[in-house]
């Protein structure tokens, strides 16, 4: 694993710009409803997980999150990510349909290491979704992305995500993050 | 402190008319009327046994975790003698809560307001100032967390009632609200996983207990989930049907076999030879004389969906979910899973994957539920709307309770309504009793003869 602030500054932040237009690209599939394109960007190893949160006294903090391979809000392979996506097409997934209007703002990119052909990018995502005539959801949290460079350009394959709600206000969570 | 924690308002609500059970016609005022709920709160949540934990969640002493019974926050905690105990999360000095945490351990509740400081049984063992402020005049054996009227376990599952006239846990389950937990031990042992699933829905709870027994939504409500095949479509929602029905409102609705297809089963196991059947995959979890022996000869032949009065649902996957009133129109859901002690590493990978696949905000199946129930309960509060009947006709006066010589009963029937009928008129009973021995004197037997 090299050093990411071994880099010179042009080198940090091309590469930053590169990471920052990938996020913003796959974001605006996501938003865009332009699923297919979207699963185009995953690896096929790709490990979507996002854990489950629970309040906890300030000293049991290590307690907050559930372990990896226990239970899980999104503890999803790619055939797992296929099926959420090939469900909104073929009818009857009424969770989207009527289909919601989302918007993702991904902010606070960071990059944390690069090895080899992989960046492991951090940032910070809000999610804004809006159904029928007055149904509101946002949720706000961090992500932990590995990238991984491929002929087409990067392929997604690690997305951690850690949502800041604990019990989810929502009555589902249909979206993708 | 008065013996019942309950206090019984004389001036009840009369929810008399709401149901008739002849017709299956629903007044849908009960989903939205803030007086009904504020009654449900006192007259079922209050008295009812309430699921609070399984063993296995909290098992070193000083463990606890946060539920609720009814919209009370309750701790649940394994005091150092290994009882576990169900206190309100409330000091007797101003009310605040004394755990903000959802799980955790602790040697004691420490009021985060003044200082009131609580040991695992709720004594309160201390408070600042008690010479100094006080004078030593105050009593702390009086000041206390008040615990719940009675806790008592049926095989690892905790429950606890605020009142202290409610029957005997065992009594209040009878035998089909126990063979609904039994499904759930019909394997062997079991062991809680960490992390409850945990969302909110805009409905009112016993939208979301009607729909457990609900196995004429599923090819529609879920149509995306067969269709992309990660459920099996023939096993989703057979037409072979057995709904079970207990005392206080206790049920199992769902999938089941009849004698004749459970002795080709049989038949088929022996020999090795045959079809695959759509129920093979929960048939084979009871094949041991035990678990025969422990569900009885009616309970072996059911897959169906038990549902522990009020709002304690057990899934047939390793899994329960509580259905937590909110308010009329709010519910939260929270999906308790296990494992099975002794499952290899495939076998528990491939629980945890459905576990976490199909139920829960995320879940290719449940993520499709909640806007039907919010809509539903929305349905319910129109000024117009909330005014028209609801239809739960279905299966009325069309079929047989068939009684079994072990005492178990049940019906045989395709896709129906009689657990949500039954779940209702039970509620009505419920709010209709002014206390425990009126609602065991008067409450509804489960049908005979035709249903
Ligand atoms: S409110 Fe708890 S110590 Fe005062
Ligand atoms: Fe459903």
């Amino acid at each position: 694993m090299s050093a990411y602030q071994d880099l010179s500054l042009q080198e940090r932040m091309l590469l930053k710009f590169e990471a920052e237009e990938f996020l913003y690209n796959e974001a605006d599939l996501l938003d865009s409803r332009r699923f297919d394109e979207w699963l185009n960007l995953l690896a096929d190893d790709i490990h979507y997980w996002m854990p489950l949160r629970r309040t906890t006294q300030a000293k049991e903090v290590e307690k907050e999150f559930t372990a990896p391979g226990g239970m899980a809000l999104f503890d999803d392979d790619k055939t797992i990510l296929t099926m959420r996506i090939q469900r909104l097409a073929i009818g009857r997934a009424w969770a989207e349909d009527p289909p919601s209007r989302t918007r993702r703002l991904i902010s606070n990119v960071r990059i944390d290491s690069i090895d080899e052909d992989e960046l492991t990018v951090r940032s910070n995502f809000k999610l804004y979704r809006t159904r029928l005539n007055s149904e509101e959801d946002s949720w706000i949290g961090r992500r932990e992305d590995t990238l991984r460079r491929s002929e087409g350009g990067f392929l997604l394959c690690r997305r951690h995500l850690f949502l800041e709600q604990t019990v989810i206000l929502s009555q589902n969570l249909s979206s993708l993050f | 402190m008065s013996d019942a924690l309950i206090a019984t308002d004389k001036a009840s609500v009369d929810v008399s008319g709401c149901f008739d059970m002849a017709t299956g016609i629903l007044d849908r005022r009960i989903f939205t009327d803030e007086e009904i709920y504020q009654e449900e709160l006192k007259k079922i949540f209050g008295r009812a046994w309430n699921f609070v934990c399984h063993e296995s969640q909290i098992p070193n002493p000083g463990d606890f975790m946060m539920n609720y019974i009814g919209e009370d926050e309750i701790i649940v905690v394994r005091d150092r003698q290994q009882s576990i105990n169900v206190l309100l999360n409330s000091c007797p000095h101003r009310g605040n809560t004394v755990c903000r945490a959802e799980l955790g351990n602790t040697k004691s509740f420490f009021c985060s307001y003044h200082g009131w400081n609580y040991d695992l049984d709720g004594r309160l063992i201390g408070m600042p100032g008690e010479d100094d402020f006080y004078r030593n005049n105050i009593d702390k054996k009086d000041w206390g967390l008040t615990p719940a009227a009675k806790v008592e376990n049926y095989r690892g599952f905790y429950f606890a009632t605020l009142d202290p006239e409610a029957p005997p846990l065992e009594e209040y389950l009878g035998w089909v609200g126990k063979v609904g937990i039994d499904f759930m031990l019909a394997e062997g042992d079991i062991e809680f996983l960490d992390g409850i699933h945990k969302n909110r829905l805009q409905c009112n709870w016993k939208l979301a207990v009607d729909n457990l027994y609900d196995w004429y939504h599923v090819k529609v409500s879920h149509g995306s989930a067969i269709k992309i095949g990660i459920l099996d479509d023939a096993a989703m929602a057979p037409d072979n049907q057995m709904v079970i029905l207990g005392e206080y409102g206790h049920g199992i609705g769902g999938p089941g076999i009849s004698e004749e297809e459970q002795a080709r089963y049989d038949a088929r196991l022996a020999s090795g030879e045959g079809e695959p059947q759509w129920y093979d995959r929960h048939a084979e979890r009871r094949t041991s004389p035990e678990t025969r022996e422990m569900l009885g000869p009616v309970g072996t032949r059911s897959f169906g969906h038990p549902n522990i009065f009020p709002n304690l649902w057990i899934a047939q996957t390793n899994q329960v979910c509580l259905r937590i009133p909110r308010g009329p129109y709010e519910t939260e859901l929270w999906w308790f899973n296990f494992r099975r002690k002794g499952m290899s590493e495939d076998e528990q990978k491939f629980s945890a994957y459905m576990q976490n696949h199909m139920f829960g905000p995320a879940g290719v199946l449940e993520q499709d539920d909640g806007e039907n129930w919010s809509h539903s309960t929305r349905g319910a509060k129109g000024t117009f709307s909330k005014t028209l009947p609801l239809n739960l006709s279905m299966g009325n006066k069309a079929d047989q309770v068939s009684q079994d010589p072990s005492g178990q009963s049940c019906i045989e029937t395709v896709i129906n309504e009689h657990a949500q009928r039954w779940t209702y008129q039970s509620w009505q009973d419920w709010m209709a009793a002014e206390n425990w021995p009126e609602l065991m004197a008067n409450h509804s037997q489960p049908p005979t003869g035709e249903v």
